[in-house]
């Protein structure tokens, strides 16, 4: 049989052998899609809207843009131990990677676990504010009045088809939405902040003196707030892999993004208690919900149309943390951690169990708090979403810790800056947070102390934990080839480098 | 360009990119069933194997080396060789270099070979897609896939790489879903494979579970 050359109608066929890596790059990452990534996950307005108002509302406190700063620096730090690592190890499950390679594995499936329930806890409670945004919004617009949870209900069965479509949202879509989302906030901040209550602008709010103004122990409630705004600027590591030059690309964007939020919500959340005053921001958050940021610039086309963001803000972040579920799900049915089914693709290459899997936990916890009757803001978006943000705190001081475990075996290319003083930092400053928490947890949930929920709700993660550690130690009597795999990722099976380490060695 | 110069046979080309196209694609319409970087990548693994199958190249550490004399008759095959031996990347950066227009380069292929026909796209914003020339022949490729997961004879080389790019880039449950009972795995039809074939095997799935993995696809 005569076959003739595809000739120049091939597209690869014009390039000059030298292109190839080229050609790759092309194809890869920069900083700016890496950082929109980040910052999807992120969702300022969701925060600026719905955290930071209900977060006033529930604790009590005010001192939550001096919070946002000082969280800021403490991620920095940890970023700095973390970003080093994200150069050796790449998993899309970074914090379950790096605690079982740098503290064991066992302890890594403790971490998996521990990042599964939180990611989870985070992605249900957005419903809760998702349904009474949309409840509202249809009610003024539409004059469609519904309960909260029938919009909580349409939001889940779209996100489930997307999940089941395997549809991210694409990067240009979510680009001009976050652009959009962080004008509205700048703007609100703005004319808030020129509208100060009693006509002077208080800078009391900022100030790190006022993180403790309730007793020490008050930084810890306000730590665990700021933390989960900050939640999402970890997902740059999971891209190394994808970004065009890991060692550059993906601190950039990190740093960036880190630096973005820290002024949007310390400078939103300023503006929220300037323009209501210091003392009267809780009574008025009570009062206004998401309405307080809205309200800083008048009820105009502003607000409206910062209202309409809100709602594609939320239900972007809901895809999101829905994708990043299923992510960990079929990584670590992948892995054979969790079972096998979990970690096959359907014939289009789509997820299918992974992806349904978070569906019916979201699903079921709609119908809970429906059929409760417990309020969907405060209990299911604030109370989880909080709850989440412990959860990604805990793995924060988990993975700083495996960070200098795993680069006191293999210092290699690393100063002692990166691989010891900043994330020991971290981790002691962590620490001391998420011990904090554990005891002003009834403040943080703004519940009296003696309440079931302050303890049952962090309690979920040590009950996880030891499951991890238990199932961990099983698989390593039970099957060792599945315990030895643990934290490698897809190139498990190849039992290569990855592609840091490779060339390194080349 | 349409309709090819040579008829379709049942029998197929003897290549396996062109099995894997047919397969990771409907026999009638042509519509892809995979995900374009996981068809992709699996076509990508499959020109490797190609090569390798012919003694063209030799799988190294982490590499593949160009082993071959004479130049394969065959002109895909010369170009990826002539790449190949261009520059030096590992397996995965290769893998990943030619997944970007493999797909594209195997339908010109079996457009040539008359397997293929150019047709306009129904909606006129689209480029021009590729439908089989003869169902039957889109079809037959699976037959010889599965014929390597019956478990009453032993599998044939190409027929058990075939099975096993195709279970890595994504097509597993759709051999499984018509497989003879008691049917072996296809990793398992794949396990039987020279050393060097099951490794860049393993290596195109890994890069696939990682495409599904990535943000995008």
């Amino acid at each position: 049989m005569m076959f003739r050359p595809p000739r120049t109608r091939t597209p690869a066929a014009g390039q000059r052998p030298g292109s190839v890596s080229r050609a790759l790059a092309r194809d890869r990452l920069g900083v700016p899609a890496v950082l929109f990534f980040v910052l999807a996950g992120v969702a300022p307005l969701t925060v600026a809207a719905g955290v930071i108002p209900t977060a006033y509302q529930a604790t009590g406190l005010t001192g939550i843009p001096a919070a946002f700063l000082v969280v800021a620096v403490i991620l920095a730090l940890f970023a700095t131990g973390y970003m080093a690592m994200s150069r050796r190890i790449t998993h899309s499950g970074a914090f379950y990677a790096f605690v079982a390679r740098g503290l064991g594995r066992p302890a890594g499936v403790a971490a998996a676990l521990v990042a599964l329930v939180a990611y989870t806890f985070l992605q249900v409670g957005l419903y809760g504010a998702l349904g009474p945004a949309a409840a509202a919004e249809a009610a003024a617009h539409l004059g469609i009045h519904e309960q909260w949870w029938v919009w909580a209900l349409a939001a889940w069965a779209v996100i489930t088809v997307l999940g089941q479509l395997r549809v991210d949202i694409t990067g240009k879509v979510l680009g001009v939405l976050l652009s959009a989302e962080i004008v509205v906030v700048l703007t609100e901040t703005v004319l808030g902040l020129a509208h100060p209550a009693g006509g002077h602008l208080s800078f009391a709010t900022l100030s790190p003196a006022d993180l403790g103004s309730a007793g020490f122990g008050t930084f810890g409630v306000l730590a665990v707030v700021a933390v989960l705004g900050f939640v999402g600027f970890e997902f740059g590591a999971g891209l190394s892999e994808e970004a065009r030059d890991p060692r550059r690309t993906i601190p950039a964007a990190t740093y960036i993004a880190l630096g973005v939020i820290a002024v949007v919500y310390a400078g939103a959340s300023w503006a929220m208690a300037a323009h209501a005053g210091a003392g009267h921001v809780v009574a008025a958050a009570g009062q206004q919900g998401p309405g307080l940021l809205f309200g800083l610039g008048g009820s105009g086309g502003l607000s409206q149309a910062a209202q309409l963001l809100f709602l594609t803000s939320l239900f972007a972040a809901a895809l999101a943390f829905h994708n990043v579920v299923w992510r960990y799900v079929f990584a670590l049915g992948r892995e054979n951690v969790l079972p096998a089914a979990l970690g096959r693709t359907g014939g289009n290459n789509i997820p299918k169990a992974a992806s349904l899997t978070q569906s019916a936990t979201g699903l079921a916890v709609i119908v809970l708090y429906a059929a409760g009757g417990w309020a969907p803001m405060t209990h299911l978006f604030f109370w989880l979403g909080t709850t989440g943000g412990f959860g990604i705190l805990v793995l924060l001081a988990l993975t700083s810790a495996a960070v200098i475990a795993f680069f006191a075996r293999d210092p290699r290319g690393e100063n002692a800056w990166r691989r010891l003083i900043a994330p020991g930092t971290a981790a002691i400053l962590l620490t001391g947070i998420v011990v904090l928490a554990v005891l002003h947890y009834a403040t943080l949930l703004g519940v009296s102390p003696g309440d079931p929920a302050a303890w049952a709700l962090p309690a979920s993660y040590p009950v996880v934990a030891v499951i991890g550690l238990g199932w961990g130690l099983i698989l390593r009597i039970r099957r060792p080839q599945v315990y030895a795999a643990i934290g490698l990722g897809a190139h498990a099976v190849t039992g290569q480098l990855t592609p840091a380490t490779a060339s390194e060695a080349a | 360009m349409t309709g090819g110069q040579l008829a379709a046979r049942l029998t197929g080309t003897g290549r396996l990119a062109d099995d894997l196209y047919l397969m990771a694609h409907h026999d009638l319409t042509g519509r892809p069933y995979l995900q374009p970087r996981a068809a992709g990548l699996g076509l990508a693994g499959a020109l490797l194997a190609e090569l390798m199958l012919a003694g063209q190249i030799k799988a190294g550490p982490r590499r593949v080396v160009v082993a071959g004399r004479t130049p394969p008759a065959d002109g895909l095959a010369r170009l990826v060789l002539r790449q190949l031996a261009g520059e030096q990347h590992t397996t995965g950066e290769w893998l990943a270099f030619l997944a970007r227009t493999a797909a594209g380069n195997v339908a010109i292929r079996l457009g040539e070979a008359g397997y293929l026909t150019r047709v306009p796209a129904r909606r006129p914003w689209r480029g021009p897609r590729w439908v089989p020339a003869d169902p039957d022949c889109a079809f037959a490729p699976f037959t010889r896939a599965r014929a390597a997961l019956d478990p009453s004879r032993p599998p044939a080389v190409t027929g058990a790489a075939l099975a096993g790019l195709a279970a890595a880039c994504g097509l597993g449950p759709r051999l499984l879903a018509c497989a003879p009972p008691g049917r072996r795995r296809p990793e398992d039809a794949a396990g039987g494979l020279p050393p060097g074939l099951r490794d860049l095997i393993a290596q195109t799935g890994a890069a696939v579970d990682s495409a599904v993995l990535a943000r995008r696809t």
